[in-house]
């Protein structure tokens, strides 16, 4: 009785098998982050939620951990792929850490300097005796005050150097400090929105400068380790493949991106009218996109969008949209993930300044490597 | 004059003390035998753990230029201030405690929820509230180690028998007379146990508010190194830690020996 229902499966099971083979299963990669989930990981999210990184055969989970940890996690082999700014592999590599930064997320330096408006520098030599509000002696925030200070001839024996932790909106709006050392897309609007709360003492609008504006310093980007490198380009070239595309997704449909980012960051408004909103909004940005508009026409997009959100919400509620489309300018560029020498060398100079590199001198063209970026075009 | 068999045990007793000192030493040594073994035959990446040598090259390099005993020097100096402040008002108000029920029914429930809670979610704050000097350090360290005394002090003076309590009063012995020759003597041994506790949590409230924001002290030398991969750096600072609380709990275990020798004299 029991035997044609045995043959049936088992011949059920053969003619089902060669399909099942067909499809390779994805490969688990965990990508460590720095920080804790947030919006600025936004292209990462989509990556996910929207099937990048499955599309190029990878079930990708995130980890969140600080830069040096995932540095040394990444060199040692732990993991193959993590995200770090350009200073951190330097460092690192000055330390014997091999690994390589294969693609340049972030295309501007995202440190910069907020200060209270009517403190009206005409020029950062203005900053000279002036108390700056820094997390502290180390980071991409000291390499930025340091490349800062060097772009207008000054030194940290110019000004008074307070250690604030991260804790600047808070310092900041108490007058602890003339100007905080900050990160450019973020931390200028929270405090913006302290002083028109008319929570940040005398303080009614916030300046901001960056170090972008002075200095091209390589940000942040992806790190592989030189195992994976040798061993498995190809791997390393669909996972590059993959972010590009996320990224460039993120670039051009900010309103998706924040929808997929629901999921990963459980901090991020989530009211039904915002949520229809973008959702409507990621639907026409989707349909715009399909005219292939220009690199400038999905920045105007971009632009008009939060126009009209700002007239629908209160800032508290898009805030996290609004730092979302901030953070968006310092990736935008024509070619992702490009980085140059130049950027690097002006790098290990600032580090150099710093003291933070022995008498040996940094092999650059090592560090980092664009063969997965142009290949991806 | 010492008998015949008191001569006998004298070297089993001089044994048994060096065998006191020689088993923390041994017990070290075969500990650094076996990290120099890993690391030898590389199984853990150097990255991850470097060998004792390059320690030892890192303690050395920074004792030499100062840098370690500068920044040992500040987060002492932010143990012992915040120690004696966290003590002194442990003490005092676990004695209003335990002789004021009232108080601590009014009290506990706020010093509960306040002790329960990680200290390192008040660090930050107290950066803002306190600065970002020495003072928000001092105060974290005070925080941490009130606790301890504070437990201490009100099981000290409550363990005391009533029968001594009783004789002190038909002695009609003043409240100052009672405290200063029956609770202060009984609670002693209980209040030192606490304070030995807090000796050792000194460091973590000192070091813990350094993590937050600060230029000098063994917390930002562990910053500091670890942002520039100097994990030997990041070692030698957390064996700089270590020593300063075994230093201020020997200290402390030291206080308590003197202290307390009435109390041995008095048993033997």
């Amino acid at each position: 009785m029991l035997k044609p229902l045995v043959m049936l499966i088992a011949g059920l099971l053969m003619v089902a098998a060669p399909a099942a083979v067909a499809q390779d299963p994805l490969q688990d990669e965990r990508i460590l982050l720095t920080f804790v989930p947030n919006i600025q990981f936004a292209p990462f999210y989509l990556g996910i939620e929207a099937g990048h990184f499955a599309e190029a055969g990878f079930a990708v989970s995130l980890d969140h951990l600080q830069e040096p940890e995932v540095l040394d996690l990444v060199a040692v082999g732990r993991a193959n792929y993590g995200v770090v700014s350009g200073e951190q592999v330097i460092l690192a590599r000055s330390q014997g850490r091999d690994v390589v930064y294969v693609f340049e997320w972030f295309q501007q330096y995202p440190v910069g300097l907020v200060y209270d408006s009517a403190l009206a520098l005409a020029g950062l030599d203005d900053l000279r005796d002036k108390t700056i509000g820094l997390p502290g002696r180390f980071g991409a925030s000291y390499s930025g005050l340091t490349a800062l200070l060097h772009s207008a001839n000054l030194t940290e024996a110019d000004i008074e150097i307070s250690e604030i932790g991260f804790n600047a909106p808070e310092v900041f709006c108490l007058g602890l400090v003339d100007a905080a050392v900050v990160y450019i897309n973020n931390e200028p609007l929270q405090i913006q929105q302290l002083a028109d709360a008319g929570d940040c003492g005398d303080v009614q609008a916030v300046a901001a400068t960056s170090v972008a504006q002075q200095v091209d310093l390589v940000s942040n980007g992806l790190i592989i380790n030189r195992a994976l490198l040798d061993d498995d380009p190809a791997a390393a070239q669909r996972m590059v493949g993959a972010f590009a595309e996320a990224l460039r997704a993120t670039i051009d449909n900010p309103a998706a991106a924040y929808l997929a980012s629901l999921a990963h960051v459980e901090s991020l408004p989530r009211a039904a009218p915002l949520l229809e909103a973008l959702e409507s909004a990621a639907d026409a940005q989707h349909d715009f996109l399909r005219g292939l508009p220009s690199r400038a026409e999905v920045a105007a997009s971009r632009a008009d969008l939060a126009k009209q959100l700002k007239s629908r919400f209160a800032a508290p509620v898009l805030a996290q949209f609004v730092i979302l489309l901030s953070t968006i300018e310092l990736w935008d560029a024509d070619q992702l993930g490009k980085s140059d020498l130049a950027s690097w060398r002006a790098m290990r100079d600032t580090l150099q300044r710093m003291g933070f590199l022995g008498e040996a001198p940094v092999e650059l063209a090592s560090a980092f490597s664009n063969q997965f970026v142009l290949a991806a075009e | 004059m010492q008998s015949r068999q008191q001569l006998d045990a004298l070297p089993a007793r001089l044994w048994r003390k060096w065998l006191r000192v020689l088993a923390p030493l041994a017990t070290i040594l075969l500990l650094i035998g076996l990290w120099q073994l890993i690391a030898s035959l590389e199984l853990i990446s150097p990255i991850l753990l470097p060998p004792p040598a390059a320690v030892a090259g890192a303690l050395s390099k920074s004792l030499a230029d100062g840098s370690l005993l500068k920044h040992a020097a500040t987060t002492l100096e932010e143990m012992l201030a915040g120690l004696c402040i966290g003590v002194a008002f442990g003490l005092t108000l676990g004695y209003a405690i335990a002789k004021a029920p009232l108080l601590e029914s009014l009290l506990s429930p706020l010093i509960v929820a306040f002790q329960s809670t990680p200290i390192v979610a008040y660090a930050p704050l107290l950066v803002i509230w306190f600065g970002t000097g020495v003072t928000g350090k001092i105060v974290t360290t005070a925080i941490i180690v009130f606790f301890p005394t504070l437990v201490n002090t009100i099981a000290g003076i409550r363990g005391l028998e009533s029968r001594l309590r009783d004789l002190f009063r038909s002695l009609r012995a003043s409240r100052w007379q009672t405290f200063r020759h029956l609770e202060l003597p009984a609670a002693l041994p209980v209040i030192l146990a606490g304070l030995k506790t807090s000796s050792t949590l000194a460091v973590i409230g000192a070091v813990v508010g350094e993590f937050v924001s600060a230029r000098y002290g063994l917390g930002a030398l562990v910053i500091a190194a670890r942002s520039r991969y100097d994990t030997p750096m990041v070692i030698v600072s957390a064996l700089t830690m270590t020593a300063l609380a075994l230093a201020l709990y020997s200290l402390v275990a030291y206080i308590e020996w003197r202290v307390m020798a009435w109390r041995r004299q008095s048993t033997a």
